[in-house]
């Protein structure tokens, strides 16, 4: 049994505004996907916009504490304490901005009919601190850690790619990227204009 | 459901369903939304000291995660007895005895759970609840339904018939209830016999023949 308070999870700001608190990474939890969110300030993000097309979850967000503005599919719903929405279309934009301060909404998800698999994601939001001190060992480490479950993600290997190009190992870096535009070419795209990987874009086997 | 593919709900208006044998109150969340990737189902209790998560060990595997959404809830899990205000996370794998009471009035825990590896398969569990609330309302019909559609893995089909068969008894369907107490032998002698004895549900049916001839 383990035992901890929303607020004493760990609070990562991420580049998008919003504050993620990760539990299922806190208790290792395998069987689905749960984490708590909160606004750097009242009107901040809350709940990132984005789909689930990719992943085809089914999402609860149910707020926890204070008040939260949803926009979903265009419409907007303010949710008080005790209110969630649900999400069964992966295929409808959703996010949040907190109506209150201190705000708290607890996320959970997971797809139909299939084995929880832990979503890539995870990993490069835990990687962001240590990538903003440029501690790339750690932020490299928690990438690694990501890929030895699911070894062929593209996203992911294409991060580790960009942590190795900061981090000064090159060779690290290009065999990544390679890897992930074999498995999925629109990184070739990406990686051409991102400057993580200017250290490395003349190399040759640089993805032209 | 909406027809735009989500819903807004508040966990007030979630149904309020005795649970059978403890007097907890379910608020049957999963159900209620057609959520389908894993479990998750809220419990309340109205006053300090009323019951909120039965007594169990969660045999089936499943990981579970309780989240205190309002009020203040006292945990027993293994031998540690603790208390958890709202926002307190409880974490308990399969096998680990855990019980909850409220330690104020009005509180509510979310509980979400699975089985790492395997893809989610609702166990019929609270539909039994559901069903027996609604006997008790004088629905006997709604709540047969109910039981009689619920999805049960194949695994537990026994275990499906041998619910029947107690609402059944208790619903004064004598004929029903031995019809389905039989199939449930049929498919898991061993298991029902374990059961049989001592469950009350069946005390209808005690003193019938028919009930001595398959527990001698």
């Amino acid at each position: 049994m383990t035992v901890t308070h929303v607020d004493q999870l760990d609070a990562i700001e991420m580049p998008d505004g919003f504050v993620w608190h990760p539990i299922r990474r806190y208790f290792d939890i395998r069987a689905f996907g749960v984490n708590a969110y909160s606004a750097l300030e009242v009107g901040g993000q809350i709940v990132e916009e984005h789909t689930e097309n990719q992943l085809g979850h089914e999402e609860i967000y149910l707020v926890l504490r204070g008040r939260a503005l949803f926009t979903v599919d265009g419409n907007e719903h303010e949710l008080g304490a005790g209110q969630l929405v649900f999400l069964r279309d992966p295929q409808l934009r959703r996010g949040a901005v907190a109506l209150d301060e201190d705000t708290v909404v607890l996320a959970l998800g997971g797809k139909p009919g299939e084995a929880h698999v832990v979503s890539a994601w995870e990993a490069m939001f835990a990687a962001v601190p240590y990538s903003r001190q440029e501690n790339w060992d750690e932020a490299i480490r928690i990438h690694v850690e990501a890929l030895v479950e699911q070894p062929e993600h593209p996203a992911l290997l294409y991060n580790l790619a960009c942590m190795e190009a900061r981090g000064g190992r090159h060779l690290d870096a290009l065999l990544h990227l390679q890897r992930a535009v074999e498995l999925d070419p629109k990184w070739a795209d990406y990686a051409r204009k991102d400057s993580d990987f200017a250290a490395i874009i003349s190399e040759p086997g640089f993805p032209a | 459901m909406t027809d735009h593919g989500y819903e807004i709900l508040s966990l007030d208006d979630l149904d309020r369903v005795p649970y059978r044998g403890s007097g907890e109150v379910l608020r049957p969340l999963r159900k209620r939304l057609g959520f389908r990737p894993f479990g998750v189902n809220v419990w309340t209790a109205d006053a300090a000291g009323d019951k909120l998560i039965p007594p169990h060990e969660e045999d089936s595997g499943h990981e579970e995660l309780y989240v205190v959404v309002r009020g203040t809830a006292r945990f027993t899990v293994a031998d540690e007895t603790f208390d958890a205000p709202a926002g307190t996370l409880v974490h308990v794998k399969s096998g680990t005895f855990r019980v909850a009471t409220a330690a104020e009035p009005a509180t509510s825990i979310l509980v979400a759970g699975g089985k790492e590896g395997e893809a989610f398969a609702p166990g019929g569990w609270e539909d039994v609840h559901v069903a027996f609330a609604l006997l008790e309302a004088g629905n006997a019909a709604a709540g047969r339904a109910i039981m009689q559609e619920a999805a049960t893995p194949d695994e537990y089909l026994w275990g499906k018939h041998y619910n029947l068969a107690c609402y059944e008894a208790m619903a004064g369907e004598t004929e029903a209830a031995f019809e389905e107490l039989r199939a449930a032998i049929e498919l898991n002698r061993d298991e029902v016999l374990k059961w049989l004895p001592h469950d009350t549900d069946l005390d209808p049916l005690r003193g019938d023949p028919r009930f001595e001839e398959l527990a001698p």
